[in-house]
């Protein structure tokens, strides 16, 4: 007997129904277990979003914590090509915002591709702007940028970092690794909107903020100090101009200008050239300053004492077949009067009378022909040849400042050294590097080098100096109301075509220190090339004093003359 | 009686864990909103603070000084530093601390 219909049908049914999980069955093998792996990594990519994230870059302040550098998240803004309707709509709209050209714009958002940047690390206030007008296929993305809100100010010694943040010159530069921010890569979950919904991992917390640097740099100083040189720049339409501030008695830099200055928030169109720390980097030949320190070789040799005559030749003297001149004619004179005057014949005769090998021990003693070890990158010790090297002049020639290459700072460390009592401090710029919370990690304290000459030669070196200021080459870094010491330098540069001096290119320069009986400065000033005047004692000196006497006002330095007041009686 | 008793708790547990699940991704949306917020207000403090520090510039503050009030630096001899008067006023031999004046302030200075 045949089935009935509804059996069959029944059957029928069951089959399908069979069939039907049969397929679901074999679809869920087919996605758990046959498919699992590469199922799971798609999901995850759907689900999750790898972003990296890095701490904010380390602020650097001055000394009482004025902010010199720092870190703030700025946008930075893309396109999606393949989401826009009309790409040169968009390039009109953004391009006064951007400020970059329509078509440069333009040309960007037509690319075949489906991310394209067009403005990275916007301006603040761009970055509101941007904001009031959300636009189809233009997104944002937060990006850290380096702000250096004084401007020019401390240039130099700053640097900058580059658009990826890394420091690429400068304190910048020397301290990346204490100012770059902690680099995490952290995982997060999202939903089917692309929202964060929660971190997968602890990763994805705060990564830390870079240690911030405290500088011994002034703000105050540092700006006295750039103002003035700027005013002898315009005045002498020199190529170049330098002028440092040390603490003497411990080697904290106090400021370091340079000119010409740069900004360092808009470097990209400048060359290397313009952002050299001339300070350090450039050697020149120092000229009569060296004068200074040879006095002081002799005095502590004892072949000198300041009341030691010695004779002028009337201005001319032959050495090794050259003729050395003075620009004033002098008979017998005073060892003191021969640095005072600046006399090339008594400082070659004071160098013969140390002799070479002592001379040249002297001079490393000051620190020349090595770096200083400031902590600041790209120095150069100079150049100071082995005494074998020396030629018959050249004994003559590094005691009146020739056929020695110097930095300014080497000669400001070594003025120094008259300074404070006869001790080579090391400079430093950096003197605390502290966490993002603040709490402090290092503390750099000043560092003595070496005893260089006893306390009594300096004292007897610093009254000399005086003399170069109240009577002799130095008159125009006087200081009203205190006591001065310093020495001129005018060197003739070496003309690159020729080989040989040239007869009008100059380097100008001053060292020096204040107050002599106390010293809370010391300063050098080179200027170089001036057009028109070239003496250091016309062109350098007096930047000294300008720059001095306002830094002793600014440190409420007292005065050697004080005023006395009558007590006042309240009566009128 | 007992298995209706064991099927309510088996489905309240599926609804605390259900809920659980639920309030977690909740939470985490909140989070989400919260960091936003503080990154708002982490980029308005650093830019206030880039503010202060361009308005505060030297350069900036001599200027206004000079353009807006017209002052201009004490000349050579204008500041001087004066021994404040306890220690020698009433010849103590206690030390004497120093004070700033700018001569135009000094009793009987010139003006």
């Amino acid at each position: 007997m045949a089935g009935s219909p509804s059996r069959t049908r029944r059957f029928v049914l069951l089959l399908v129904l069979l069939c039907g999980f049969g397929v679901v069955l074999f679809r869920l093998v087919s996605l758990q277990v046959l498919q699992a792996a590469e199922l799971t990594v798609k999901a995850d990519r759907q689900h999750q979003k790898t972003v990296s994230l890095e701490g904010a870059r380390g602020t650097i302040v001055d000394r009482h914590g004025k902010v010199l550098a720092m870190n703030m998240d700025v946008p930075s803004v893309f396109g999606v090509p393949t989401a826009l309707d009309s790409p040169a709509q968009t390039a009109r709209t953004l391009s006064p915002v951007l400020r970059v050209r329509a078509s440069e714009l333009e040309k960007k958002l037509r690319q075949d591709r489906s991310f394209v940047w067009l403005a990275r690390k916007l301006d603040p206030e761009q970055g509101h702007r941007l904001e009031q007008m959300p636009m189809e296929g233009i997104g944002t993305v937060l990006e850290g940028r380096r702000f250096y809100p004084k401007g020019p100010l401390l240039a130099h010694v700053l640097g900058f970092a580059g658009m990826d943040g890394a420091g690429l010159e400068g304190l910048e530069r020397r301290y990346e690794s204490h100012l770059h921010g902690e680099k995490r890569v952290a995982v997060l979950q999202r939903d089917a909107l692309g929202r964060i919904v929660f971190p997968k991992d602890e990763a994805a917390q705060s990564p830390a903020s870079g240690h911030s640097l405290t500088l011994t740099i002034d703000e105050v100083i540092q700006y006295v100090a750039e103002k003035e040189l700027e005013e002898a720049m315009n005045k002498t339409r020199a190529k170049a101009g330098t002028v440092i501030v040390l603490d003497p008695q411990t080697g904290a830099l106090l400021a370091l200008a340079i000119s010409p200055r740069f900004d360092p928030n808009s470097v990209a169109a400048l060359t290397p050239g313009r952002w050299r720390n001339r300070a350090l980097t450039d050697a020149y030949e120092p000229g009569s300053t060296m004068k200074a320190i040879v006095a002081a070789a002799a005095l502590e040799e004892k072949v000198m004492k300041p009341g030691t005559m010695v004779f002028g030749e009337n201005g001319r003297m032959t050495i090794a077949n050259t003729v050395i001149h003075d620009h004033e004619k002098l008979g017998w004179v005073t060892f003191a009067q021969v640095i005072q005057k600046s006399s090339n014949i008594g400082a070659a005769k004071t160098g013969m009378a140390l002799g070479d090998q002592r001379l040249y021990r002297y001079l490393q003693a000051f620190g020349f022909g090595q770096r200083t070890e400031i902590d600041l990158p790209g120095e150069a010790g100079g150049l100071l040849r082995d005494p074998k090297d020396w030629g018959r002049r050249s004994l003559a020639s590094i005691s009146m400042g020739q056929e020695i290459g110097v930095t300014p700072m080497q000669m400001v460390s070594a003025i120094s050294v008259l300074a404070n009592g006869g001790i080579l401090m090391k400079p430093y710029v950096v003197s605390e590097v502290r966490d993002a919370q603040g709490q402090l990690l290092k503390q750099i304290d000043p560092q003595v080098k070496r005893r260089v000459i006893s306390a009594e030669t300096a004292r007897t070196v610093t009254s000399i100096l005086e003399g170069v200021v109240t009577d002799g080459t130095g008159a125009k870094a006087a200081i009203p109301g205190f006591r001065v010491a310093g020495k001129t330098g005018t060197a003739q540069k070496i003309d690159p075509r020729t080989g040989t001096y040239s007869a009008t290119q100059f380097v100008g320069s001053f060292v020096g220190f204040v107050p002599a009986d106390n010293p809370r400065l010391a300063m050098i000033v080179v200027i170089d090339e001036p057009q028109g005047e070239s003496f250091g004692g016309l062109v350098a000196a007096p930047v000294f004093r300008r720059v001095g006497e306002q830094v002793l006002n600014y440190l409420g330095v007292s005065s050697n003359e004080p005023v006395k007041l009558a007590m006042a009686t309240g009566r009128r | 009686m007992k298995k209706l008793l064991a099927v309510l708790i088996g489905v309240c547990l599926v609804f605390v864990f259900v809920w659980e699940r639920v309030d977690m991704v909740r939470l985490g949306y909140h989070i989400e909103r919260l960091k936003h917020e503080k990154i708002l207000l982490e980029r308005e403090r650093d830019e206030l603070r880039v503010k202060v520090a361009t308005l505060s510039a030297p350069d900036r503050i001599a200027k206004v000084a000079a353009d807006k009030f017209g002052m201009t630096l004490p000349q050579p001899g204008q500041v001087v530093m004066v021994q404040s008067g306890p220690a020698e006023w009433s010849g103590a031999s206690r030390q004497a601390s120093e004070v700033r004046l700018a001569k135009a302030d000094v009793p009987g200075g010139r003006r």
